[in-house]
């Protein structure tokens, strides 16, 4: 057998007693103080044995409500004059009464606001930045991506030192790599030769070892436009001079 | 069929981003209009249409809005705008706030019989210090912003229900009782 309690949340105290008030159909103007105060101490007990901290509101209303019953339970003096004594209850209906008018005005802007959510402004609304950040991926282009990476790259701290490698590579070394990669053919392509390089200070000793060939004219270097590729072509005869004199 | 003028009205309210007043389209227009009237005309010419848009009158103005039938596409597009709900204490507040203002904090605490934060509600620009009560201790007073008739799509601060309609429909319940003791 399983045992379900469940707790209602209540915003406070006249929320509470709302609550045994529609319950069980109590008229609001002639509530039966002494069941009610049994009902709301039982209540509080419960939230006690569940180890729910109790608001000290809730511990005022449980001291109003005892006084009501305790005057309640107190013959009246009979007045000589017959005036009506006031009710005890009187001014805990009023509170009672009050506060229902504005929860019932509450769950009336309740209403009001999930209608209004159906509407959206035409333009975008500065004070709802609400949009899921994945959504913003829809509109990045590689451009932006480009961009972004720039930007961060650039607000990294700088190297304050740098390393140096001492260059292994001799333009001699070079001449002689060009030479083998010749072999048989007559023509080679820079491009070419510069995917076998690995950094971009052999790139640098490879070229001018090409320029010291063009120099000492063992290849002859021609290019079609800007920025193209370089075509280096053999010329025949001053092939051995320059790898005796390399 | 538009007029330039109702196409001007409309290309205003297009461009603002937040509700145009009377008064600010009779300086864009440099004449004497009732945008109330016009409003009117593209509002009928936009259901002729079936257009998905209409103009609503918001907080003192008229803002070009989306209807309500397209909100299942939109809310997807602002997904977390969806969800957020003001809190059952919040709503509570509002209202004593909108229905009594100015008001004091100690007044909405004694209605409440709770103790209330109200720096939630200032932050998302609802309500805002309307000044201070003459008397002692000068408390600060409340009072509902122009967002907060934008939120519950409210034109003006009297298009909320009155109270005396709310109370009518809780005299319905158990007010017969009282009803029937006053004709005893």
């Amino acid at each position: 057998m399983s045992y379900h309690v469940k707790l209602d949340v209540f915003e406070g105290p006249l929320d509470l007693l709302l609550f045994f008030i529609k319950r069980d159909e109590i008229n609001i103007y002639d509530i039966p103080i002494s069941y009610i105060t049994s009902e709301y101490l039982q209540y509080l007990e419960l939230m006690k044995s569940m180890n729910l901290q109790l608001a000290g509101e809730f511990i005022y209303m449980a001291s109003l409500l005892m006084r009501i019953k305790a005057q309640m339970l107190l013959p009246h003096d009979i007045n000589e004059n017959l005036e009506e004594i006031e009710d005890p209850r009187t001014e805990l209906v009023q509170m009672l009464v009050e506060y229902q008018q504005y929860k019932m005005a509450s769950e009336t802007l309740r209403n009001l606001e999930e209608n209004q959510q159906h509407y959206h402004p035409v333009s975008a609304d500065p004070e709802t930045p609400s949009i899921d950040p994945d959504l913003f991926l829809w509109n990045v282009n590689l451009m932006d991506l480009g961009v972004m990476f720039h930007k961060l790259i650039e607000t990294l701290p700088k190297p304050t030192y740098y390393e140096v490698d001492q260059i292994r590579m001799s333009i001699g070394q070079q001449i002689r790599f060009i030479h083998s990669l010749f072999g048989e053919k007559s023509r080679l392509r820079f491009f070419e030769i510069a995917k076998q390089l690995k950094n971009r200070v052999e790139v640098v000793v490879t070229f001018l070892a090409i320029l010291e060939m063009v120099k000492s004219e063992v290849v002859h270097v021609s290019q079609k436009d800007i920025y193209g590729d370089i075509w280096l072509s053999k010329i025949k005869t001053k092939v051995q001079d320059a790898v005796a004199n390399a | 069929m538009l007029s330039p003028t109702h196409k001007i009205i409309e290309a205003l309210l297009f461009s603002a981003s937040e509700p145009i007043t009377n008064e600010q389209a009779k300086v864009c227009l440099q004449e004497e209009i009732d945008l109330a009237q016009i409003v009117g005309e593209i509002n009928e010419y936009y259901e002729q249409e079936k257009s998905p848009i209409w103009i609503q009158s918001l907080s003192g103005g008229y803002r070009l809005m989306t209807r309500s039938e397209y909100d299942p596409w939109i809310s997807r597009l602002f997904q977390s705008k969806g969800n957020l709900r003001l809190s059952r204490p919040a709503l509570e507040t509002l209202s004593i706030i909108a229905y009594k203002q100015p008001v004091t904090r100690t007044e909405i605490d004694s209605i409440r019989g709770v103790t209330t934060v109200l720096k939630p509600l200032i932050e998302k620009n609802l309500i805002e210090t309307k000044g201070r009560q003459e008397g002692p201790g000068r408390a600060l007073l409340y009072g509902t912003t122009s967002h907060f008739l934008e939120y519950f799509g409210l034109a003006t601060i009297k298009d909320l229900p009155k109270i005396k309609e709310i109370e009518e429909i809780m005299h319905d319940e158990p007010g017969e009782s009282v009803q029937e003791r006053e004709q005893a």
